[in-house]
């Protein structure tokens, strides 16, 4: 292969890398991904780094919420709307 | 006896419209501390966040009888914090300083170093990587943001993100491509 054709093959796997790692790619596209990724180190490192930044993004902690929380919410509620009301 | 059920969103809401009030406690417990942390996410100042939260769900509360059965819940609920939270901020936005000029909030939960699977080393290089993520979170545009948040740590689908933010989801899928990209380039860890 030409290095246009790397160039080339490279700039298609890189569009189809942001599916591929949420698993939405057809059986073909999971071939030829996976094969020029074996083949291509750069590639590979660009899937790797945005797997990364996946755990890492799905891997922030949750804040802590007061017990008073719900006590203050339904302290606020506005009165319920009675049958009839306008 | 067997354990009492657990009500689901659509029986709770059945009985809050039916008149019983407390059954909406029900309905805060169980997303307070999902809907707190998306919030928190956005605006980075935890007060600020559960302020928030609370008036979120007290307008949940007061437009309840207009919620439509055939979305789920909660795709409802950050619907209407999605709204309250970009509307906070383009208002903060316009009345304050730029959200970058704020000052990092000093309640900021700290991350556990320990862990039980990795070594001290590469829990603390996770610990740090998670911090700078944060940051390059914080300065991305909002709409962006909001994105990520809901795709990646509320694991929301991208037709629920549709219905959300009310954009078409080729939009959502293309914001969100993007705007991982912009997370990775400004990540020196992934340079």
């Amino acid at each position: 292969m030409t290095g246009k054709e790397d160039t080339e093959r490279c700039t298609k796997i890189l569009a189809l890398l942001p599916r591929f790692i949420e698993n939405d790619f057809t059986v073909e596209e999971s071939a030829e991904i996976l094969e020029h990724l074996s083949k291509c180190p750069a590639c590979q490192a660009e899937y790797e780094s945005m797997k990364r930044l996946l755990n890492t993004l799905e891997d922030m902690p949750s804040i802590g919420v007061p017990r008073s929380f719900k006590d203050a919410v339904m302290r606020h509620l506005p009165p319920s709307k009675e049958a009839g009301d306008s | 006896m067997a354990g009492q059920r657990v009500l689901t969103d659509s029986e709770v809401i059945k009985a809050v419209l039916g008149g019983d009030r407390e059954a909406f406690g029900g309905l805060v417990e169980r997303y307070q501390k999902g809907l707190a942390t998306y919030i928190y996410h956005m605006v980075h100042h935890y007060e600020e966040a559960l302020e928030l939260s609370q008036e979120v769900f007290i307008k949940v509360f007061e437009s309840l009888d207009r919620y439509d059965g055939q979305y789920k819940f909660s795709t409802w609920l950050y619907k209407i914090a999605s709204n309250h939270t970009i509307d906070h901020l383009r208002r903060q936005h316009m009345t304050t300083t730029s959200i970058q000029q704020r000052e990092d909030d000093p309640d900021m939960p700290d991350l556990p170093l320990e862990s039980a699977t990795l070594g001290p080393e590469e829990a603390y290089r996770n610990k740090m990587l998670l911090v700078e993520v944060q940051k390059a979170l914080k300065d991305l545009p909002p709409s962006y943001r909001e994105l990520i948040l809901l795709r990646h740590f509320n694991f929301r689908s991208y037709e629920e993100m549709a219905k959300i933010t009310g954009l078409p989801i080729g939009t959502v899928k293309n914001r969100i491509f993007r705007a991982r990209q912009i997370l990775m380039e400004k990540l020196e860890e992934f340079r």
